[in-house]
């Protein structure tokens, strides 16, 4: 490949560099680029799924700006990573501080994952993006608008990325399999594209992690890995609940939670989709699942995941208690 | 009559210049700036709370700008003619024998309104008139009374000190002092502290005094515990709800987020079933309402956040109980800490990739697992710059 840099991690080694390597969201790409030819871009907001291409047209919008001096013009922030907005702040200023080299008269700041800024935070933002619009363009990301502030959406200029296409994503695929020399049968992909859901940078990890093992991918291939990577089953903490067992379960739950980096957000969304195939009721099942959600918003509220998790659980162990005293007490209970 | 020896720790080791106060980079960098920009605001508020090196970034101020220090206590802030007398003439002269001159207002917290009618005033009057700059420290500014203050002066807060920084302290304190203290005891005092650098050496120079350093768990909890015990038994074994039960923590010396730990630990050594059930789903309704007092600063909420953690707890159960149960220490804290340690190698991999990936730490270390299979060439190793450490990390069999 003739780029400057060629990164042995896939991801960014086959990171689309212009607007044409860009696969899917085509409407998006033909006005962002329009908007960067000429050479004077609004505030923009990327919403979308994980591996969309957020992030990608974000780094092409200031390669494009600002040619081979880009590095010196544009700063990437991550709020899910920044302590807090003062340091966010104190980032900017410095930054923004300096003019921008070069023939383009601002700087770019990309804030990813903004919507996992407080509502606060986003407030104090807003005033920032006031202070420095002279010079500083923002580019923001996130999965959800709704989550972004109105005042600050109406600073911005919005687009909505769409979930890749199965055919998009085999473009990308194809061009990989060619370069890196792999054979992939078409079971294979949609092995590929099911585990991903339709995020790209997922598929391609895959298939670094896959191609590690052999250049000949196959869906069992595919389906070990997948698997390997695939977080503990939060099964084993509701199995545990729903035997009477509540000291194993919500030691196991924090020993997940800790081992795998995951948040209390994560894992109700895991209960939520494995209560359906517990060996319960279904009016336990609704039951359950209702509680869960109860958990959910408690968890919103509150201060304290692991306390509303241990809550959940505790409700969980009194449903398998219910469970089998009602199958003991009708004769040949269901 | 003060010795060498009984100097309390906190005093001796205070912070002499800015590089000595630990953990307050941010906090530095801004106090620089108005520095730098005085006279346009007069006075900086430094506040924060206690033990995180309020006084301390105040004297290091004077010593870097080769200042006098001219310090006045809450207690002088008595009234207007002892202010005037004091840091009226002083704020207008220059000092003999140093250049500069800072006027120091400590814990301004204790000046109450009423009581020292007009010394909140004064402070005002003082700071437009003052050639030399004024820092005053505060532990919480955000009170009503402080909202003239807050508009004249520039706002400076000092954030928690991480216990990482604070074992840093300790152990520079333990060489000087030559005491040897193992790193595991040191620790559990860093954590313990909770951002408050001064507790922390206090508890330290009195563990040293000991005859045997083992005893350190038991420095300054051994009150508490015996406060929570009560408390927990009177809720886990009385059914009644009375005016003691709402009460019931008043006497327990202990952080509210302490007594959720003590709780949420204890539940299930006295329930069971529904009472269980019951239980915890009090305990997440108190932590709802923390969550509302945290985000919407409403303190009223407090009422139901220790009614439910003391009546509600209490309520789960429909008859006394007898019997005697040996409650345990809260766990949960000290597992995260232990994991963050052990895992500690994951995190900074996670930070490499991710920088060079643009995409956030925490999305990286969800995605540790397929990561590892990615990160296996040498190659790709040294594209990311991974320690001999890390490479080691990598390659470790999973440990179930």
């Amino acid at each position: 490949m003739s780029d400057q840099f060629n990164s042995e991690v896939w991801t960014e080694k086959y990171r689309p560099k212009k607007f044409e390597d860009m696969v899917g969201q085509e409407e998006i790409l033909k006005r962002v680029k329009s908007l960067t030819n000429s050479m004077n871009i609004p505030h923009l907001l990327f919403a979308g799924p994980a591996g969309t291409g957020k992030s990608t047209l974000a780094l092409i919008v200031v390669k494009q700006l600002f040619g081979e001096s880009w590095r010196d013009n544009y700063l990437e922030l991550n709020a899910s990573d920044e302590r807090g907005i003062d340091v966010v702040r104190q980032k900017v200023k410095d930054f923004a501080r300096t003019k921008a080299i070069g023939n383009v008269p601002f700087k770019v700041i990309f804030l990813d994952e903004a919507d996992a800024l407080t509502r606060e935070a986003q407030q104090a933002l807003r005033r920032t993006m006031e202070n420095y619009t002279s010079t500083c363009r923002f580019v923001m990301s996130c999965n959800y608008s709704s989550k972004i502030l109105d005042p600050i959406q109406s600073r911005c200029v919005v687009f909505r990325f769409q979930l890749l296409e199965k055919k998009d994503i085999k473009k990308r695929i194809d061009l990989i399999a060619e370069t890196e020399g792999l054979s992939i049968t078409a079971e294979a992909f949609d092995a590929l594209y099911e585990a991903s859901e339709g995020d790209c940078r997922r598929v391609i990890n895959l298939l670094q992690a896959t191609s590690s093992i052999s250049p000949n991918i196959t869906p069992d291939l595919i389906n070990t890995i997948v698997s390997k990577a695939k977080p503990s089953d939060i099964k084993v903490v509701l199995d545990y609940a729903l035997s009477g067992d509540f000291q194993n379960s919500r030691e196991k739950l924090l020993d997940i939670m800790l081992k795998e980096s995951i948040s209390g957000q994560d894992v109700i969304k895991a209960i939520q989709k494995e209560v359906w195939n517990l060996p319960i009721d279904n009016s336990l099942k609704v039951a359950l699942t209702e509680k869960t959600g109860e958990a959910e918003f408690r968890l919103v509220e509150g201060s304290d995941e692991f306390i509303q998790l241990e809550a959940l659980i505790a409700s969980f162990v009194l449903a398998g208690e219910n469970q089998v005293r009602e199958g003991a007490g009708v004769v040949g209970g269901v | 009559m003060i010795s060498v020896e009984n100097v309390p720790w906190c005093e001796k080791y205070r912070a002499g210049c800015f590089a000595d106060v630990k953990g307050q980079e941010l906090a530095i960098d801004k106090v620089k700036t108005f520095l730098k920009s005085f006279p346009k605001k007069k006075a900086v508020v430094l506040h924060g709370t206690p033990g995180t090196g309020k006084t301390s970034l105040a004297y290091a101020i004077a010593f870097e700008m080769d200042a006098e220090i001219l310090e006045l206590n809450a207690s002088d802030l008595r009234n207007k003619a002892k202010i005037s007398e004091i840091i009226g003439p002083a704020s207008q002269q220059r000092s003999l024998f140093k250049k500069n001159k800072i006027i120091l207002i400590d814990e301004v917290d204790g000046v109450s309104a009423t009581k020292d009618r007009g010394g909140l005033g004064e402070l005002l009057g003082l700071i437009e008139k003052s050639a030399f700059p004024i820092v005053v420290t505060a532990n919480d500014i955000w009170q009503r009374k402080f909202n003239l203050l807050r508009r004249k002066t520039e706002l400076v807060q000092l954030k928690e000190v991480d216990y990482r920084i604070v074992l840093d302290v300790l152990k520079g304190v333990c060489e000087k002092e030559n005491c040897v203290v193992s790193s595991e005891v040191l620790t559990s005092i860093a954590i313990k502290a909770r951002g408050d650098i001064r507790a922390a050496l206090n508890d330290l120079q009195l563990l040293s005094k000991m005859e045997s350093p083992e005893l350190v768990k038991e420095v300054g909890e051994r009150n508490r515990e015996q406060s929570i015990f009560t408390a927990l038994q009177f809720v886990f074994k009385n059914a009644r709800i009375d005016s003691e039960m709402i009460r019931v923590y008043d006497e327990v010396n202990m952080p509210i987020d302490d007594i959720f730990l003590w709780i949420e630990e204890n539940i299930p050594l006295e329930y069971k079933g529904a009472e269980l059930a019951k239980a915890y789903d009090a305990l997440s309704l108190a932590d709802v309402f923390r969550g509302r007092i945290r985000r919407q600063r409403h303190w009223r909420f407090m009422v139901y956040e220790y009614f439910l953690l003391g009546a509600g707890i209490a309520a789960s159960k429909k008859y006394n109980r007898t019997g005697w149960t040996g409650y345990k220490k809260p766990s949960r804290i000290l597992k995260i800490w232990l994991q963050n340690q052990r895992a500690a190698k994951k995190k900074t991999i996670c930070q490499k990739y991710a920088k060079h990936c643009h995409i956030s730490t925490k999305t990286a270390m969800k995605d540790f697992m397929l990561l590892k299979q990615i990160l296996v060439g040498s190659e790709i190793r040294t594209e990311l710059k991974l320690s001999n450490d890390e490479i080691a990390y990598l390659d470790k069999p999973l440990t179930a």
